[in-house]
């Protein structure tokens, strides 16, 4: 549905999305990840043909957004970082404008501009001037505009920033009831937020592609072995000898104690098993056997946060070198 | 486009900005024709309507200023230039919504001179090729405008910017007749211009090669032409600076000298301004 292909964007010397390649299915939801800077915007601003490309093409349904910009453009429904809204208009009136400018025939106009208003639920603010609107609402009239027409292709730049955490969990509610029957790109630095919609992420760094798969499968690539957080009521050379006799056990270590009470009997460790085991029934057994108790046994989840600061420190060590 | 030129004719007339365009036009068309036609008599409207030529310094930015440069700074020209629709379509409607504001303003201005022949003889033919080479006027005014406000977000600079160009296409009438008429001097200015064409060209092209030909060319033609035919740069500043002199053109329309080819010199501008804004607004995406 869209296929981007070598996409370069420089400004003078410097290279905003340097060589991006990627394409998203029908029907799929695309995370889009990096660090503030990495070229997450200008690369949606070109997608959506509001920037040109240096080099590269985007081609979205099979128009290529530079040849065929009014056919391309008509399948796209895109909400900028800031919605694009005019402060002096009133909610109704502006979506009225945006479903005229999109080319809606005149005969369903009032139709869709009422259904975009009731999906993201700005009915009731219809006659408000959009400059006396909340940051919220103003972010949802961004979005009906983009809805309008119902394009096969959705972009969103950031659509929860600035939002309050109620309103941020409405508007991922409306992007997974989006994500029926739309394919969708959604960049965010929020890495919880796309790990929660996306089918798939991908991250970029100094413009450039770092990887792109499944949230399970990035972190999983990253994941190593696996390993749990471990509380024993035992001294902690009693826990150590009990831990080295399990076979499972690639390496285990203790773990700060500064939150550790006086009174706290436990001593923790973090134990990681080797390669494909399971350590938690032998930790069991074989304390069990020994007569500590054990208190805790939580496992170490390695979060997409990890991956993504991983990933894109691996970059920056490299760049530097 | 039909979206575009109505948004803005509506943006005009709800908010103030419309009106206080129109009641200035009119106020100020109504005060000159009351001093030159009924205080000093004159039967000429054209009188009038050149009297208030000066005015384009205010009125114009008043109404270019935000044309592009507001949508630029509201990021409102992301939704206008990611839906479908050409950058040409979408300047066009702006620009036809501008000059809509000020036809409306021009043809009630147009009923002026009826009055005036209530009171006596007054030549109708004169005053409405006034009118309209006026029109045709503030209609090139208006291009320059938008095309300053396509080049900048910045309402405050658009309008600052507008009022000095307009400025000085007034004041060029006064400092061509100073302006000496020998070769030599026609031809150190001329050098200077092409040398100012050449940075101009650079700046915008980043090419040595071409601003370097750009100036090489012009620099050459002069000069040959200096050893040449001295006579022909004799007067030429005069010329040159003629050629974007506005007002000149507008002035012999009052004496009853009807000038078609006025008409086109402004059609012209106007094209080309038109032309280039939608130019600044394509090679903005480009940067």
């Amino acid at each position: 549905m869209i296929q981007v292909r070598d996409l370069v964007k420089r400004y003078g010397d410097f290279c905003a999305v340097d060589h991006l390649s990627f394409a998203v299915e029908e029907g799929e939801i695309l995370g889009f990840l990096g660090p503030n800077g990495a070229g997450k915007s200008t690369t949606m601003n070109m997608i959506t043909g509001y920037l040109s490309a240096t080099e590269g093409d985007v081609i979205i349904n099979g128009h290529n957004i530079y040849d065929e910009p009014e056919l391309a453009k008509r399948d796209i429904g895109y909400l900028p970082e800031i919605p694009p809204v005019y402060p002096d208009m009133r909610v109704k009136e502006y979506l009225s404008f945006a479903a005229e400018l999109k080319g809606l025939p005149r005969s369903g106009r009032k139709e869709a501009v009422a259904a975009v208003m009731e999906a993201v639920k700005i009915t009731h603010m219809q006659d408000k001037l959009i400059k006396h609107l909340s940051k919220g609402y103003r972010q949802r009239t961004g979005l009906a505009q983009a809805l309008l027409g119902d394009p096969k292709v959705i972009i969103l730049d950031e659509p929860t920033v600035g939002l309050d955490p109620a309103q941020i969990i409405e508007m991922r509610e409306l992007i997974r009831r989006l994500a029926k029957g739309h394919t969708v790109i959604l960049s965010s630095h929020i890495l919880f937020e796309v790990n929660a919609v996306c089918d798939r992420i991908l991250i970029i760094n100094h413009g450039k592609k770092v990887v792109i798969d499944t949230p399970e499968a990035i972190v999983s690539m990253l994941g190593g072995t696996e390993g749990v957080h471990l509380g024993v009521k035992a001294s902690e050379e009693q826990a150590a000898g009990v831990l080295s006799s399990v076979p499972e056990v690639e390496h285990f270590a203790k773990e700060a104690e500064e939150e550790k009470k006086p009174s706290d009997p436990l001593v923790r460790f973090a134990v990681y098993a080797k390669p494909e085991a399971d350590v938690r029934e032998s930790l069991f057994y074989a304390f069990a056997k020994a007569g500590y108790p054990i208190y805790e046994m939580r496992p170490i989840s390695r979060s997409l946060e990890e991956v993504f600061i991983a990933v894109t420190r691996e970059e920056k060590d490299a760049g530097d070198l | 486009m039909l979206a575009i030129y109505k948004k803005e004719l509506r943006g005009y007339f709800t908010s103030f900005l419309g009106y206080l365009f129109l009641s200035f036009l009119l106020i100020f068309v109504g005060i000159y024709q009351y001093v030159y036609n009924f205080r000093m008599e004159y039967a000429n409207f054209a009188y009038a309507v050149s009297g208030i030529s000066t005015f384009f310094l205010l009125l114009v930015p008043m109404l270019t200023m935000r044309v592009l440069a507001e949508e630029k700074r509201q990021k409102t020209d992301q939704l206008i230039f990611t839906a479908p629709v050409s950058v040409t379509r979408v300047i066009l409607g702006k620009y036809l919504a501008l000059i809509s504001v000020f036809a409306v303003g021009m043809l009630i201005v147009c009923v002026y001179p009826l009055v005036l022949r209530n009171y006596g003889d007054t030549n109708l033919s004169i005053a409405y090729s006034t009118i309209l080479a006026f029109f045709l006027l503030g209609c090139t005014y208006m291009a320059i405008g938008m095309f300053i406000s396509s080049i900048t977000e910045s309402q405050v600079f658009a309008a600052v910017m507008t009022f000095v160009v307009i400025l000085f296409t007034w004041l060029i009438d006064l400092v061509i007749e100073m302006l000496p008429t020998d070769h030599l001097t026609a031809y150190f200015v001329l050098l200077g211009c092409a040398a100012v064409i050449a940075v101009v060209l650079y700046l915008l092209m980043k090419s040595v090669l071409v601003s370097g030909l750009a100036l090489l060319l012009g620099g050459g033609a002069l000069t040959a032409l200096l050893f040449a035919e001295p006579e022909l740069l004799d007067g030429s500043l005069e010329r040159v600076f003629g050629w974007i002199s506005l007002l000149a053109r507008f002035e012999n329309f009052k004496y009853g000298i009807f000038e078609g080819s006025a008409y086109f010199y402004y059609l012209t501008l106007t094209f080309l301004f038109v032309f280039l804004t939608i130019q600044a607004i394509k090679k903005r995406r480009w940067e």
